[in-house]
Order: structure tokens, then sequence, then C-alpha cells
């Protein structure tokens, strides 16, 4: 179990809010060329995996990564220079917001719903090759989980009792799909059972619960007994992207939801209320954490993008292409 | 072929070849493993990974169920964390289910991430025409090329099916290795070309054409089964005072211009031939890139001659209108060569 406490996961997900804050603002003055997916509204997840993974373990994420990344431990500043696409980031600039890789801390991307899990498993028979006693996170989310990978990545993981854990952030839209329409089941917890594994569903509001669970799971894997199925959920709370009219909504619905439902306010309340937690001083640290965010947006606003002249670059380790 | 040689060929298939080629990588590197439906208990539905799991035990040899998405992603975590995934894609008609790992993964993670992580994968897989109908006939090398990120070879003899099998496996970059379904039971001893196989290790190169038969009036240039098809119709030609330079590709992607330029700007006339599909695929690019790089004044006359845009058909009857072999080659540089 965890040391952190929830003052601890707290913070966290204000540094989460704060990051993908200043990301709509890349978007806003179109230093972010592309196309950006935040997870606003879903940092009681990310911050519930905080505690539980080392540089061993891998993760495996998927085009709403920002918070994710974080949680893992890449550094903010090369993080938040790629998605800026600057030369100073993780990939200098030739990967961009869906595509971060840190291979020292085993964290990756793909910008393709539904490809996350299938590379996660290989991270997961590494495990088994070399005999450490580490996990693999595949993130996917309730659209990618309708994806033929999910089935045949969780098949493999329970027939060699691979430590795969798969982690669905069920926001409930896939784009403009919801999810009662484009899955069969009233959970995706409850699928665990078909590939002999650990399955779980959970409020991805409530940071505790999270960790909680996701340490279970974590366990689980690790312990060799095979995969396992965690199951958050949680709203999306802006577009699919940036730029997303997201009409397809009931505004009605989402309005209120983003006002009474968000986690960084109920988690907040519970810090205070229930924690006991001085206010000034905890306004104090959400007020340092903003700090930061914002020193690292003006340098990664001060960076310079790649040489153009590099864009034929990195196809092959030696020779081109042509 | 002298006599001495005759006695250095060795009574092996090409599948033994790919066999030994692997065995040798596995031995030699801890960090080399295979992924794969029927590779392990069965070595291989053409046996080209006969005996591997019996030595290297079934976690470095895994059969795999039937989940090519799932075994190909499994390779790009697998290069992430240092090893050298082997991929065997059964058939290479099989690709439509898997290709998203292939080309959006394993090809695209070394440049997106400026070089920072490598992708030392070799997907093999087996093409070509055996009578299978449109559905296990493919070659397809045109479809990866089309896509950057990977280095495609098509060996056609048994000396490059074991040396560029062991340097695909060496290679720091994603290999698509296409083998010919009917070149892999054949004996070494019936090669024209490349039957000498050496028991030791030996790298042959990525990214090199061969000239095997030095000509005048027309450059052949072609890859696979029908190398050996074209030096046999180059010995025919002959005969009737036509001069062949027959140019083995080796490699699809990077193609070796230098080569293939040299002859043409010699012989003047090139013809492609190629047994995947003629449209939107290797044979315009070899012209193409010909006569961008030596000038239309230099390539006098181009002919092209692969599978017409149509899937590959049942009958052998109709099979034969559409696949090029010796015959139909021959008529093809003839057509070539009276134009003057």
């Amino acid at each position: 179990m965890s040391t952190l406490t929830l003052r601890d996961r707290y913070l966290a997900m204000v540094r989460m809010r704060r990051f993908e804050e200043a990301c709509l603002a890349g978007v806003a003055d179109r230093e972010i060329h592309g196309e950006v997916h935040l997870g606003i509204g879903q940092e009681a997840i990310a911050a519930g995996l905080l505690g539980y993974l080392t540089d061993e373990d891998a993760l495996v994420s998927t085009h709403r990564n920002h918070l994710h990344a974080l949680a893992k431990g890449v550094p903010m500043y090369p993080l938040m220079a790629e998605i800026f696409e600057k030369r100073t980031g993780l990939c200098g600039g030739f990967g961009g917001h869906m595509h971060i890789f840190d291979l020292p801390r085993r964290f990756s991307t793909t910008g393709i719903v539904g490809s996350t899990l299938p590379v996660a498993l290989g991270h997961a028979y590494a495990a088994r090759l070399s005999g450490r006693a580490s996990v693999a996170v595949g993130v996917t989310g309730d659209g990618g989980a309708n994806a033929g990978g999910f089935h045949e990545s969780l098949n493999i993981a329970g027939s060699l009792r691979l430590p795969l854990v798969v982690l669905i952030e069920n926001n409930e839209w896939a784009i403009s799909v919801p999810f009662e329409e484009s899955t069969a089941t009233a959970t995706l917890a409850e699928r665990a059972v078909s590939y002999r594994a650990w399955g779980k569903r959970v409020d991805g509001l409530d940071v505790l619960a999270v960790a909680s669970a996701f340490g279970e799971a974590v366990d689980y894997a690790r312990s060799g007994l095979g995969p396992a199925v965690l199951e958050a959920t949680c709203y999306r709370f802006r577009g699919h992207y940036e730029g997303d009219p997201d009409m397809y909504r009931p505004a009605g619905d989402r309005d209120a939801r983003r006002r009474d439902r968000d986690p960084l306010l109920i988690t907040r309340e519970s810090v205070v209320v229930e924690g006991g937690a001085d206010p000034v001083s905890l306004a104090q640290e959400e007020q340092a954490i903003a700090d930061e965010v914002d020193t690292v947006l003006a340098a990664v606003r001060r960076d310079l993008m790649p040489d153009g002249m590099q864009a034929r670059d990195h196809v092959f380790t030696r020779g081109t292409a042509r | 072929m002298s006599i001495a040689s005759e006695a250095a060929v060795r009574n092996v298939n090409v599948s033994q070849c790919v066999a030994e080629a692997i065995n040798l990588e596995m031995d030699r590197d801890a960090s080399v493993v295979m992924l794969g439906e029927d590779i392990g208990r069965s070595g291989g539905v053409f046996g080209t990974t006969r005996g591997l799991q019996r030595q290297f035990g079934p976690d470095r040899v895994r059969d795999t169920p039937i989940s090519e998405m799932a075994f190909t992603g499994m390779a790009v975590g697998l290069a992430m964390e240092g090893y050298r995934p082997i991929v065997e894609i059964m058939f290479v008609d099989f690709i439509g289910v898997c290709l998203e790992q292939v080309y959006n993964a394993a090809a695209k993670i070394p440049y997106m991430t400026g070089g920072a992580v490598k992708m030392p994968i070799v997907f093999k897989t087996a093409g070509g025409c055996i009578g299978s109908a449109a559905q296990h006939s493919q070659c397809l090398w045109g479809l990866f090329a089309h896509l950057p990120g990977m280095r495609i070879v098509v060996p056609s003899s048994p000396y490059d099916y074991k040396g560029m099998m062991a340097a695909a496996i060496d290679s720091d970059d994603p290999v698509v290795f296409i083998e010919h379904k009917g070149l892999l039971l054949r004996k070494a001893g019936s090669f024209a070309h490349g039957r000498e196989v050496p028991r030791e290790r030996y790298l042959a190169a990525l990214d090199r054409a061969a000239v095997l038969r030095p000509g005048s009036d027309v450059t052949l240039v072609t890859l696979s089964l029908t190398v050996g098809e074209s030096l046999a119709a180059a010995a025919v030609l002959a005969d009737e005072g036509i001069s062949v330079e027959v140019i083995d590709l080796r490699s699809v992607v990077p193609l070796d211009f230098d080569t293939i330029c040299a002859s043409v700007a010699k012989t003047g006339r090139l013809l492609v031939v190629d047994e995947d599909y003629l449209g939107f695929g290797l044979s315009g690019e070899i012209v193409t890139g010909a006569v961008e790089r030596v000038g239309t004044s230099a390539v006098r006359h181009v002919l092209r001659h692969g599978v017409p845009d149509v899937p590959v058909p049942a009958a052998l009857s109709l099979e034969q209108q559409i696949v090029p072999r010796q015959a139909s080659i021959e008529r093809a540089v003839r057509k070539l060569a009276s134009r003057s």
C-alpha cells in the first residue's frame, strides 16, 4: 500500500490540472498546431496511480496521455516541450502530443485508439523473459476497449498469466458515441472473467478509491496470478479534442457535471473538511504549483522548434530511405 | 559450376537456411526472441523455425494464439525493453489484420522519438504464388515499401536467405523479410545462383542489388522467385542473340539505384519483372526513379511485366495468364528488345 496521503494526491491533481491549462493556452495561441486531447476532469484516476509503479514498470497510454505521463514521473519540462513541438521536447519535436516516449521510465503512448494493450503486453512478456517482478499498465478508454486488441491482449495475458494491468478510463463517450450504445455489458470490468483476470469497477472521481483499487490490481499482477482489469468511471469534461464543437452531448448534463462533479473540487473539499487542512497553507501550496507550471510554460515558449533541415533524419539508424 | 564448388553445395533446402540463421543469432544473443503461430511445436508451416523451440525453449520461441494484432504489438513493447523480436506473419496476406502495429508503431517510433528509441524487429513472412488463389498468393512488398520506416528485403538464393536473415536480425531497424513459398522447400543444389551456404554465421548486405548475369541489350530488374525464372529466360534469349543483364534487387527499401542506373545507362532498355501487383507499386517506382536519375535520353525504352491489377485466381489456367514466369518473361524481353 502506498504511503501517499490524500493531500499528496490532491496536490498532484492540482499539478495535472494546471498542466492541462497550460496546454490549453498553447492551443489558444496556436503554438500547438495539431489536435490536442486533454484529460481535464480525469485527474483523480491518474493521481490514483501514484506510489505503485517504479521505472521498472511500464505504462502505455493513449491519445489522452498527459496525466499518465506526469503520474509515471515523466518530467514536466520536456513533456510540455514535446507537446509544444519544441526541440527541447522528449522526442525533439518529432512526436508531438500524441506520441510521448520516455524510454528510461518505460512510458510510451500511441495515437491509435485500441493499440495500447498489445504494446503493454510486450512489456509484460519482457518481465517474464527477464524474470523481473515488474508489471505493465496498458491504458484504454471505453471506446478503445471495443477494439480487437483488447481481447487479443487480455486473452494472451490470461493464458500465460502475464503481469498486465488494464486500466480503463470510462469517460462515457467515444468521441460522440455514448458508452451504453456501444457496449454489450453494463460494465467493462465484468469482462475480466473471460480472461481469468482480476476485475473491478471503481468511481474514478474518488482518488482514494482509485488508489486502493489500483494498488490491488498491481499487487495481483505482480504476484504472478495474471492480468487485472480496473475500470474507473469518469466524465470527459471537454470535447474529444480542443476545438471539438461537442454538439452531440446534452449541454445541460455536461455543464451540471462539470460544475457539481469536478474531481479537483471534490478532493479539495475532502482535504479541507475531512483532512482538516489549513486553507491558507493549502492555498499557498496550490499557488506554488501554479507558479511552477507557469515557469515551465514560459521557458517552453522561449524554446526553438526543431531545425527543418532534420525532417528526413531518423527514419533509419543508418543510411537514408532513398 | 566447377567440381570443387559443386562439392560445397549442401543438401539443405531454403527453409533450413532460414532456421540455421535464426538459430545462430539466438545462440549468440539472448535478446533475440520469436513470436508467431505454429513456429514452436511444429517448426513453422514451411519449416523455417524447425528445431528452435526445442533448443531455446517455449518462452524464447513462443507459439502464440491467432492474435496477430496482439503479438505484433508485443514485439514493439519487447523492443522498447531491449529485446530483438522476430515476428512471423505466416502468410503475408494476413498482414491486413495487424498492419497497425507494423506501420504505425514499429516503423514510426524511431522517427517519432527523434531517434531515441530503436525498433530492431524482424517481421518475417511468406508470399508468392504457388496455386493458393487470391488470399494466400500475394507478394505485397510494394504495400510495405510505400510506408516509411521499414527496410524491405526479398532474397532469391539460399545464400541470401541465410545471410540476409542474419543481417535482418542484426539490424537496429525494423526489417520486413519476405520469403517466397515457391522457394522455401527447394534444395540449394537446384538454384543457379547463391547455392553454396556456409555452415557458420555470416551477414549478407541488406541494401545492395546484385548483377547476376551481365548483358548489353536489356536491363532486367527483378526479385525473389522470378530471379531464377529470369536467369533461365536470359539463357534462352542469349541463344537468340539477345543479351540480358539480370539484376537481383534483394532489397526493396532502400532501392539500389546505383546498380540499376549503371546498367540502364549501358543498355538503354529497362524491363522490370515483378510478381507483385503492377499498379502503384515497385515496377513504377523503379522506372520513374531510373528515368529521374539517368534521364529520358538514356532510358530509351521501358516495360513492366507484373501481375495485372486483379486478385490471383485459383485455376492454373487462369493463374498462368497473370503471374510472370520464364515463358512470359522471355516474351516481355523480346518485345522490349525489338524496339529501336
